[in-house]
């Protein structure tokens, strides 16, 4: 039975392309005002997945329930109901900034006084008040994409689908994308969003991670930390950490440590393991012996991107 | 009802946008038809002069030389050089100097006077231009055979005025002048209409395909027929300014007349456009780029070009050709053309290319539409 309070239901969803799986068997549920995060890498099935959700590609097999439509049956029915913007640019870029808004809110049927209004509401937004006459291809990738969501949005959609709507912008861009995302939320919107970026994860109410077209995990962020996690992190400064992780690991293989994984994380050393502050003093050796030397070692807080990595390896 | 033409009404506002920023395809569109229409029509409409033709003169008699002065007459010949030798005219041949050339034998003129002689004069002609050396021969026989009339004349004893030989008594109809321009423009109109509105409409979806932004307009609430409506109402209108322009170039510049009426000529080049444009959105939704649905416009259009009668009358082609003709658009609309233009016919003569227009029209459209509608959702 599918929950009445529910936003986005889907079931069993599978697409094959010939040979190729590229959804399998994905089921999950969004609830009405949260942010929903589908993460994978690229190629993992997020763009799929949200193209059967708009009834833009027919599924393989399973159903899709948006907003209690089924939209596999009645797909004109949600389009009124729904925002959509999408890793390619949603926007048309020899038409400047206020074309671009007029094409989307006349063609969602505002009338003009609707639409005047709603304009205004999304070049506040996206701060483009007095650059109404710009075309949009001469924008740079932030104001584009906050300008692609305020034209996503001038119809005041229920439901926002953003797949990779921070893709190749700035982090000061995105931090300030993601708070625009918050304000809609506050508004009752509820937020599907697909990324490949781990640490954008921590904004989501609620996430599922994708990998090779399933869900190997997913839950809040931190139900995910506290399930997805064999042990405590423990973060090691060293002298040449590309050289460290490769020492460790083979002390893992050949038996030496009793490590769960080993990961370079930017220029510091992760290594996760049942009671590793117990480990400290073992794991200095073993990178003594190698020549390397270790500094400060400290147990930290997992981030998501740790939990990711141990959920991809299992 | 209202929302709906709203909605149409955008997205065509939209694509005008486009092309207001895109200004080389509207005034490709718009003036390259009647650019290519004035050039082709300017290069064809005089007729075939001057080609460059030698002479060897082995006889260099009076007869020889009123032989030589025929020929220059027609004014279809420029005597390029008389010449001694025959290696010249090979050589100019060979080099494309020459279109054609004459060899008198020695024995021309005492040949042309003697009772029972047989004069005779070679002609080379240049058949790698086929349509230079059709024109020459025909100039070539036509002065012979005057002066071989002339010679039976004088060997029955008669005087010139007595003679009448076999001619016949020539009236043209429709095209007085048998000027060329009025058969050719209207092919390359038609041709060039049919470019243009497939050009514009198979890029029509491919454009958005290509930028990524299809699959927005299909999220939008705008149904298939909108969706086609909102992308045709621009291609009709551009084709059918085109038309105009075209039209004019036709009469004003080529003295191409307009002899039935103007309001079936414009009605039924509607009727066309419809027919074209049904054919580019199948071409739009079939081709994954625009690259793919430019070769694919060329390939069409390209094909249709033989049927328009521009190059050879349709009538002259092999059986199996003709009866392909018949589901050619543009081979209908060329009949219909020529028939309101020069013979200034109406529906009751040309009823039949009317109604082939028509059928084949409803048939491309729904099928175009069936498929457009299969491909977009």
């Amino acid at each position: 039975m599918i929950a009445e309070s529910s936003t986005i239901v889907t079931e069993n969803l599978i697409k094959r392309f010939g040979e190729f799986t590229a959804v399998d068997d994905v089921s999950f549920v969004v609830h009405p005002g949260e942010i929903f995060g589908f993460l994978g890498p690229n190629g993992s099935g997020k763009t799929t997945t949200i193209r059967m959700m708009l009834g833009l590609l027919t599924p393989t097999s399973g159903n899709v329930e948006v907003l209690g439509v089924p939209v596999l049956e009645q797909p004109e029915a949600i389009r009124c109901r729904v925002g959509y913007m999408s890793q390619r640019f949603s926007l048309y870029s020899d038409l400047t900034v206020l074309q671009n808004l007029r094409f989307y809110g006349t063609a969602y049927g505002l009338s003009n006084k609707e639409l005047n209004q709603q304009i205004d509401r999304a070049l506040q937004m996206a701060g483009l008040e007095g650059r109404e006459n710009v075309r949009t291809h001469e924008l740079s990738g932030g104001w584009r994409q906050r300008l692609a969501l305020g034209a996503a949005i001038l119809h005041e959609p229920e439901v926002l689908f953003l797949d990779e709507p921070t893709a190749g912008v700035d982090p000061l861009s995105r931090r300030d994308f993601w708070e625009l995302l918050y304000q809609l939320v506050a508004d009752g919107v509820t937020v599907f969003v697909t990324t490949h970026y781990m640490d954008e994860a921590e904004h989501c109410h609620r996430l599922a991670l994708l990998q090779r077209g399933q869900i190997i995990a997913s839950g809040s962020p931190d139900e995910m930390r506290n399930q997805g996690m064999h042990g405590q992190v423990l973060e090691i400064v060293s002298s040449d950490s590309a050289r460290a992780v490769k020492v460790l690991r083979a002390a893992k293989i050949e038996g030496r440590l009793p490590l769960e994984s080993v990961e370079l994380y930017g220029s510091l050393v992760h290594v996760i393991a049942e009671r590793v502050e117990s480990l400290q003093d073992a794991l200095a050796l073993e990178l003594k012996q190698s020549e390397i030397e270790s500094g400060r070692m400290a147990v930290i807080e997992p981030s998501l991107e740790d939990v990711f990595i141990a959920y991809m390896r299992d | 009802m209202m929302a709906k033409w709203r909605r149409i009404w955008s997205l065509s506002i939209k694509e005008f946008i486009h092309l207001r920023s895109d200004w080389w395809l509207p005034v490709f569109m718009l003036i390259g038809g009647a650019i290519e229409l004035l050039a082709v029509g300017w290069a064809t409409s005089r007729p075939i002069t001057n080609l460059p033709l030698m002479v060897l003169d082995h006889d260099r008699s009076a007869a020889s030389r009123s032989f030589v002065v025929n020929l220059h007459n027609t004014e279809i010949f420029n005597l390029e050089a008389e010449v001694y030798g025959v290696a010249v005219i090979e050589d100019a041949l060979r080099l494309g100097e020459i279109n054609a050339a004459v060899i008198i034998p020695p024995d021309f003129s005492s040949e042309l006077s003697s009772p029972a002689g047989r004069p005779i004069v070679a002609v080379i002609l240049n058949g790698a231009e086929s349509i230079p050396a059709t024109a020459a021969l025909r100039a070539i026989e036509g002065v012979t055979r005057e002066m071989g009339d002339r010679i039976l004349v004088q060997r029955l004893g008669l005087q010139t005025e007595e003679f009448e030989g076999f001619i016949p008594s020539l009236r043209v109809w429709f095209n007085e002048s048998l000027s060329e321009a009025l058969y050719t423009t209207p092919a390359e109109l038609g041709l060039m209409l049919e470019f243009t509105v497939l050009l514009f409409a198979a890029l029509s979806f491919t454009r958005e395909r290509e930028l990524g932004t299809l699959e927005h307009l299909l999220v939008m609430p705008f149904s298939t027929l909108e969706l086609v409506i909102g992308k045709s109402i621009p291609v009709v209108l551009v084709g059918f300014i085109d038309f105009i322009l075209m039209l004019g170039v036709t009469h004003w510049a080529f003295g191409v007349p307009v002899r039935g009426s103007v309001a079936l000529l414009l009605t039924l080049a509607f009727v066309y456009i419809l027919v074209e444009l049904s054919k580019g959105l199948m071409i739009s939704v079939m081709a994954k780029t625009q690259h793919q649905a430019f070769l694919l416009v060329m390939m069409l259009g390209l094909s249709d070009f033989m049927f328009t009668g521009y190059a050879a009358p349709v009538e002259s082609m092999p059986q199996v050709i003709q009866w392909v003709a018949n589901f050619i658009p543009a081979h209908h609309f060329l009949a219909i053309m020529r028939g309101i233009l020069l013979k200034g016919t109406g529906m009751e003569v040309l009823w039949p290319h009317v109604l082939a227009l028509i059928v084949l029209g409803l048939f491309i459209g729904g099928f175009s539409m069936r498929f457009v509608r299969r491909s977009l959702s």
